[in-house]
């Protein structure tokens, strides 16, 4: 589902993202772990299609992101931390709006949209305009409009800032659900409990490059020590130096 | 989910962003009538006294027989030169920050929209932008230019036609020249090559207008001659290959009745606009992600000119640095107030885009100045000699509106989502404002009035009469600045991070309005009161009307500031 190659992307002088190599297939769930400034959110913006790569490629679906960005970006969806949204539309017109960009049909558009807005607690707030929304509550119709035309995959960054403790669980909850029915999940955040809970592989990045990958408890194995936190910080601070 | 739907992108993202407008116009109407209600008024009233304006100016010129109608069609084709290049800029500027800075590209590039469809949506959202404004200025001499030939009604019904063809052009040259800087010049290239590029149209225009030396005797017989020198200056906007070449040829030949040689032109211009406007359209999607690509991924540094200075790294980087080091000169101010100062400086310094606005205002700004030495030696009456410089008073406070309006006003709305950084610092609010009002007004003070000081030596004014236009227009300064600063504090959008979109809201444009009123009415005012010029008034009615423009420019800028300060004291942040 998700393949990167050989991925590097330097800013001037500085690699921000240093010859990554990445495959992640149908229904994972995958979390990318990394202090501030190890290149997460430059990989995903790769991905994403904002910014072309130095070298290497990133494929979406079999699509060549840089190539074929269109096919590669209507099988997925994209949720940043600070999400874009259109701030005197309402929730409503703005789910509209994007389904009709994935070319969802109108009664797809209302099924979906309906549904994904009960999950959230959206109805009291779908009629009011974008820019009377609280942060969290933008960010639960951002998050309605990315799954709504049921993503292939689906690449978040930092999703848990802003929620509340209640639609982060619903919002863990239908990733889950959604991956197990196939849907691949990238997700890069600094929150250790979430890559614990919801991870089925585990990358950290550290200086642009990826410094440890697997399943929770292979890196627990790996690295002789039971505490993702504790892996984290040894295998960050120690190229740190 | 089946095949996607065939839904055409761009009529969906024009349908949104119309929705989004409109619902901001209803919002400004809706929260304050009084205001819209201002607005409307200035926008009949520009209208109406521009169009009277004009229909007189052009039937004085015309009512010289043979001459008369010569210079009006030269005008025609000057107005639609300039426009042409004004235009141009305007959409170098208004494109780059909507295609590589706008945070809805960013979000429409993740979606699955062709790039091409972005590409073709920003450069129509940036040419509305671009030319709006310099269409309703025009659009009153163009309605005076048919009435003074009493064109038929189908003149007025063309003439949008051509226009309309005629702005497509420049918006998607500008779009071009802004993919191409942003694709090959980083930010030090550019700042480099607009330098150089203001001191070379500045040497360009002040020996291009060099003054045409006519003698009386000339003046008297070779009426003809002379006029075909001057001419001669303005020969550039017959450049047949021009665009506004197109438009001026196809109006002034449809106003004389040569419908063909007006289709001619029509068919030319529209020609031409099918033609880059497919390639636009079609053809740059992959240009504009590639420079879109580049500008996100050019290496950041803080200060590009660290090649004049020791690199900086590790500890010296907190080593205080040239402008705080002058800040320190300034020793009986308050820290705080300096280090604001010197932020709005580093932060101005580091937009290009606010950069290249500024150097093309000063490179107009000089070569207004360097001709007015010429000017003055044709001045051999009075009337004249007051009347220019009354006008000069004018022409600088206009110019010193534009750079208030354009860059003191959004001071408050770029602070933008960092407000709380001032707002939660002791400085406070009302201190924040107070000081960016003092350094403006310093700042536009040192400017304008070596301005008018200079223009006033150029223009060979006596003494006494100078240092009155410096006085008037450092107290100008003063409202100008209060003014722009106190409405951009009473309509903050901290929304938005293009200051062009910040000027152009409700806010901007009444801070341009008001500017502009204040400018003309006092100027009048004082021309008219004044002792020695047009006649020569009392001691008592020029001081009285001294006495109006002070308590009038106090409250002008006292008010809005109050309230502003006021504002931005309960500000919710």
């Amino acid at each position: 589902m998700i393949e990167i190659k050989g991925l590097s992307k330097c800013f001037g002088d500085l690699t921000a993202v240093d010859d990554i190599n990445l495959s992640i297939p149908k229904g994972e769930f995958f979390v990318i772990l990394g202090p501030n400034a190890a290149g997460k959110t430059t990989t995903i913006k790769v991905m994403a299609g904002l910014m072309k790569p130095t070298r290497g490629s990133v494929h979406i679906c079999g699509h060549n992101i840089e190539l074929d960005p269109l096919d590669a970006r209507k099988r997925m969806a994209y949720l940043p931390d600070f999400p874009f949204l259109y701030d005197k539309l309402t929730p409503s017109e703005f789910f509209r709006f994007t389904g009709q960009l994935f070319g969802m049909d109108e009664s797809d558009i209302k099924n979906e949209s309906e549904n994904l807005s009960d999950c959230f607690s959206l109805g009291d707030f779908l009629v009011k305009p974008i820019e009377s929304l609280s942060h969290g509550t933008k960010q639960r119709v951002a998050i309605v409009s990315a799954l709504m035309h049921a993503p292939e995959v689906f690449v978040l960054d930092e999703p848990m800032v802003g929620l509340d403790p209640h639609h982060a669980r619903v919002l863990k909850d239908i990733l889950r659900e959604r991956a197990d029915q196939g849907m691949t999940v990238f997700v890069s955040t600094h929150q250790l409990s979430v890559a614990e809970e919801m991870a089925d592989r585990i990358g950290i990045m550290n200086q642009g490059k990826i410094v440890a990958l697997g399943s929770h408890s292979e890196l627990k194995a790996a690295n002789r020590d039971s505490k993702l936190e504790s892996i984290f910080l040894s295998l960050t601070t120690e190229t740190d130096g | 989910m089946g095949d996607l739907k065939h839904i055409s992108h761009w009529r969906l993202l024009f349908k949104v962003n119309q929705i989004q407008n409109w619902r901001r116009l209803k919002l400004a109407v809706s929260s304050s009538r009084l205001h819209a209600f201002l607005m409307g008024l200035f926008v009949v009233a520009y209208a109406w006294l521009a169009f009277e304006l004009f229909r007189k100016g052009l039937q004085f010129t015309s009512s010289f027989p043979g001459l008369g109608p010569v210079l009006i069609e030269r005008m025609i084709f000057l107005l639609f030169a300039f426009l042409f290049f004004l235009l141009l800029l305007s959409n170098v500027i208004i494109n780059f920050t909507n295609l590589f800075r706008n945070r809805e590209t960013h979000f429409l590039l993740t979606l699955p929209v062709a790039h091409k469809v972005i590409y073709r949506w920003k450069i129509f959202e940036s040419g509305v932008l671009a030319s709006w404004a310099f269409l309703f200025l025009i659009a009153p001499l163009v309605i005076a230019y048919g009435e003074t030939y009493n064109a038929s009604w189908d003149f007025y019904f063309v003439t949008p036609v051509f226009v309309g063809l005629f702005v497509v052009l420049p918006g998607i040259f500008g779009s071009w020249v802004a993919l191409f800087l942003a694709r090959w010049l980083g930010r030090l290239v550019f700042q480099i090559a607009a330098i150089f590029v203001v001191i070379l149209v500045i040497v360009f225009i002040s020996s291009w207008l060099q003054p045409e030396v006519v003698t009386d005797e000339m003046l008297e017989t070779r009426v003809l001659d002379v006029v075909d020198r001057l001419l001669a200056r303005t020969q550039f906007s017959l450049f047949p290959f021009l665009p506004s070449y197109w438009v001026s040829s196809g109006l002034t030949q449809w106003i004389e009745g040569a419908v063909m040689g007006a289709f001619f032109f029509g068919l030319v211009l529209l020609s031409h606009t099918l033609f880059f406007g497919y390639l636009a359209a079609t053809r740059s999607g992959g240009l504009f992600f590639s420079s879109l690509s580049a500008v996100n991924s050019r290496g950041r540094k803080a200060s590009l000119w660290s090649f004049l200075h020791n690199k900086e790294s590790g500890r010296s980087a907190f080593e205080p640095k040239f402008l705080d080091r002058l800040a320190n000169f300034f020793w009986w101010s308050k820290s705080d107030s300096r280090a604001l100062i010197v932020k709005d400086i580093l932060t101005f310094w580091r937009d290009t885009t606010q950069w290249g606005q500024s150097l093309v205002l000063l490179g107009l700004l000089v070569a207004y100045i360097m001709n007015l030495r010429y000017f003055s030696h044709r001045l051999t009456s009075d009337f004249w000699v007051d009347l220019t410089s009354y006008l000069n008073l004018g022409a600088c406070a206009l110019n010193l509106a534009t750079l208030t309006t354009r860059f003191v006003f959004p001071q408050i709305s770029l602070e933008g989502k960092r407000i709380w950084i001032i707002g939660m610092a002791p400085l406070g609010m009302r201190r924040t404002l107070m000081t960016k009002f003092l350094f403006s007004t310093v700042v536009s003070m040192i400017v304008t009035m070596a301005l008018v000081g200079a223009s006033c030596m150029m223009l060979s004014v006596k003494v006494d009469r100078m240092i009155y236009f410096t006085v008037a227009i450092g107290v100008m300064s003063f409202t100008l600045n209060a003014l722009a600063l106190g409405l951009g504090a009473l309509y903050p959008n901290f929304r938005e991070e293009n200051p062009s979109k910040i000027v152009s809201g409700f806010g901007g444009t009444l801070c341009l309005v008001l500017s502009f009123i204040y400018i003309v009415g006092m100027v009048g005012l004082m021309a008219v009161t004044s002792f020695w010029a047009f006649g020569g008034s009392s001691s008592l009615t020029f001081g009285m009307g001294s006495l109006v423009f002070l308590f009038v420019s106090f409250f002008l800028g006292w008010l809005p500031l109050r309230k502003g300060i006021r504002r931005m004291a309960t500000l919710e942040v």
